[in-house]
């Protein structure tokens, strides 16, 4: 059993308090995060972490390990370049929603095609936050934000069927359900090949007060109500949360003559 | 050692290994793409063919990071891609090497024929302001002794340093000496994985970011300025032909199109550089000697201008544009713009 506050040691407290809104979960990301390599007990030397741009992205800055904030939507291919240059180097991605699956979803398709032995962990807030407010690829149908005053007309992106084409992992989980998303990354930095934690996390400031939530822990009870817990399922519905069962990877190709 | 018969292209490969590459990430492009081919079956050499040029420029960057010398080569296209992260490695401060042989641009423009159209996006291309050490060879075996230049002049500065070449030039086949025989500069940095360091595109100091310290980055700026020309002092290299008759006029080019200069040598001074940026002093002693400054590069003026506000003077430029480099042409421009 692990000393509680143990996974303190991953992270730079002097430079505590972080950027984020009063009321953010990914607050609740980060130290699920910590508490997840702790429980594996990653070595701080030998472990790198990874982010794009956002909220999420500057995450990075407070873990006491060697980090890397790239550009925007590019913390793939620049941990794929770490992983590829020292296999021995356990490599985490932390990074927003937008970043992984909008600007940065071709890299996102790519990796899963590569199977590269990495693990990314998506702070899945369903909007642009950073930038006050705007749609992002997993915003609901028909919700309101800055840039879809009409609602969103698009559907969200469920990227769960990417990680089923070459058998990488894939989990979906929340800020409400702690323990589930301790046991996701866990499953996730064990996994050998691509892995993928989808952790949706309220933003109350630039979407939740919009969407008519008073405060953050009225999101929190959402995720409460909203999502079941559904581990090792062929498929994720629309309210389940869980890891999805891995499917034999395909070699369908063109033989060789 | 004997002479051998190689192509710009593999010229590259062959420095590039002997410089110490140990990582290279790419996606085809011509007229780029036989770096690649070659460079794939070089053992102790990882070889990634990414999605595009962005993904190519970050791979490279996160494996310079985690300890290796990393390399990408592209042509325009791709360069364009490639310019955030360019900026970004400037920021975090990465030691790479970037090929860039160059195509007649804009967008797709003319594939296989060369151009020198890149030039100024060398140094602008990103946004903001950074400093990068360009060099431009203009033969195989240049191609050879700069590749291996752009990677200790990236070691040395910790910065994306940019060995353009062109169509021409990275096709030609011509004799060369491979020789090994260079001080090599190797990584002075610990490689990722070994302390609590935060490498980041932020405005920073001391791996905290500091997103509103005007001041900070302003120091930040300046020493990265001085940093990249502390360095280009030390790779200085340039041709310089006095011409055999007395002459008021200097010309000037660079890369593919300065080998067709040498046809003139009798009646200019002839000035190439081969460190195309940054600019520092000593094409200004050489140009004070010269009543007339002329030009000839394969765009419109690019360097050109360059030069003019350096000089802080008049110069003359004879655009040849890209695609076909043709001595009549050339000549009929030289001596119409003389007479």
């Amino acid at each position: 059993m692990n000393n509680d506050t143990n996974f303190k040691r991953y992270l730079k407290l002097d430079l505590l308090p972080t950027p984020w809104c009063p009321g953010c979960g990914n607050g609740i990301v980060l130290k699920t995060i910590c508490q997840a390599f702790d429980e594996l007990d990653l070595p701080k030397n030998g472990t790198v972490v990874v982010s794009g741009i956002g909220c999420a992205g500057r995450s990075a800055g407070f873990f006491d390990l060697d980090s890397v904030h790239t550009a925007h939507g590019r913390a793939i291919p620049v941990a794929e370049g770490i992983k590829y240059a020292n296999d021995a180097l356990n490599v985490v991605v932390v990074s927003g929603d937008g970043d992984l699956i909008g600007i940065g979803g071709n890299h996102l398709f790519q990796a899963i095609r590569r199977n590269t032995n990495i693990t990314v962990i998506c702070y899945a807030n369903e909007i642009y936050a950073m930038t006050g407010g705007q749609v992002s690829p997993i915003t609901p149908h028909n919700t309101k934000t800055l840039t879809t005053p009409n609602g969103n007309p698009d559907r969200p992106a469920d990227i769960q069927f990417l990680f089923k084409s070459n058998n990488c992992f894939f989990a979906r989980t929340t800020a409400y359900h702690l323990n589930h998303m301790r046991k996701c990354i866990v499953e996730a930095l064990k996994f050998k090949g691509f892995s993928f934690v989808e952790a949706r996390t309220m933003c109350i400031v630039n979407y939740g007060r919009r969407l008519g939530y008073k405060n953050s822990n009225e999101m929190l009870l959402h995720y409460k109500e909203f999502y079941k817990i559904n581990d090792y399922a062929e498929a994720l519905a629309e309210n389940e949360i869980g890891i999805i069962k891995s499917a034999p990877r395909s070699s369908d190709g063109f033989p060789s003559a | 050692m004997t002479k051998q018969l190689f192509q710009g292209n593999q010229a590259i490969t062959m420095a590039a290994e002997v410089a110490g590459l140990k990582f290279f990430a790419g996606y085809p492009i011509t007229p780029a793409s036989e770096i690649i081919h070659e460079l794939v079956n070089k053992k102790h050499i990882k070889v990634l063919q990414m999605e595009d040029e962005i993904a190519s420029i970050n791979a490279i960057i996160g494996a310079s990071l985690a300890g290796l010398k990393a390399m990408t080569a592209t042509s325009g296209p791709g360069f364009s891609l490639m310019q955030e992260s360019i900026g970004l490695a400037h920021m975090m401060e990465v030691p790479l090497v970037i090929v860039n042989v160059q195509r007649v641009g804009p967008s797709t423009g003319m594939p296989t024929l060369p151009a020198q159209g890149d030039v100024i996006q060398c140094i602008h291309g990103s946004h903001g302001d950074y400093f990068p050490i360009v060099f431009y060879p203009n033969s195989v075996s240049e191609l050879y002794k700069y590749t291996i230049m752009a990677f200790n002049a990236a070691e040395e500065s910790l910065s994306p340093v940019i060995l353009l070449s062109d169509g021409f030039i990275s096709h030609l086949y011509e004799t060369i000496i491979p020789d090994r025989n260079f001080d090599i500069k190797n990584r002075t940095r610990p490689p990722l994985g070994a302390g609590n360091r935060h490498f980041t595109g932020l405005s920073h100091e001391d791996s905290v970011p500091k997103t509103s310290d005007v001041d900070n980055y302003r120091r930040l700026i300046t020493r990265l300025h001085e940093k990249q020309q502390l360095t280009a002092q030390r790779y200085n290299y340039y041709e310089y032909l006095e011409c055999s008759k007395d002459t008021d006029t200097l010309l000037i080019s660079y890369g593919a199109l300065s080998r067709i200069a040498y046809y003139f040598k009798n009646d200019f001074a002839l000035y190439r550089p081969i460190r195309l940026f940054p600019i520092v002093e000593e094409i200004k002693i050489i140009a004070s000697r010269y009543k007339r400054i002329l030009i000839m590069e394969m765009n419109t003026g690019q360097y050109a201008h360059e030069i003019e506000r350096i000089l802080h003077r008049e110069v003359e430029f004879i655009p040849i544009l890209g695609g076909c480099i043709d001595l009549n042409e050339i000549k009929q421009k030289l001596y119409e713009q003389r007479y």
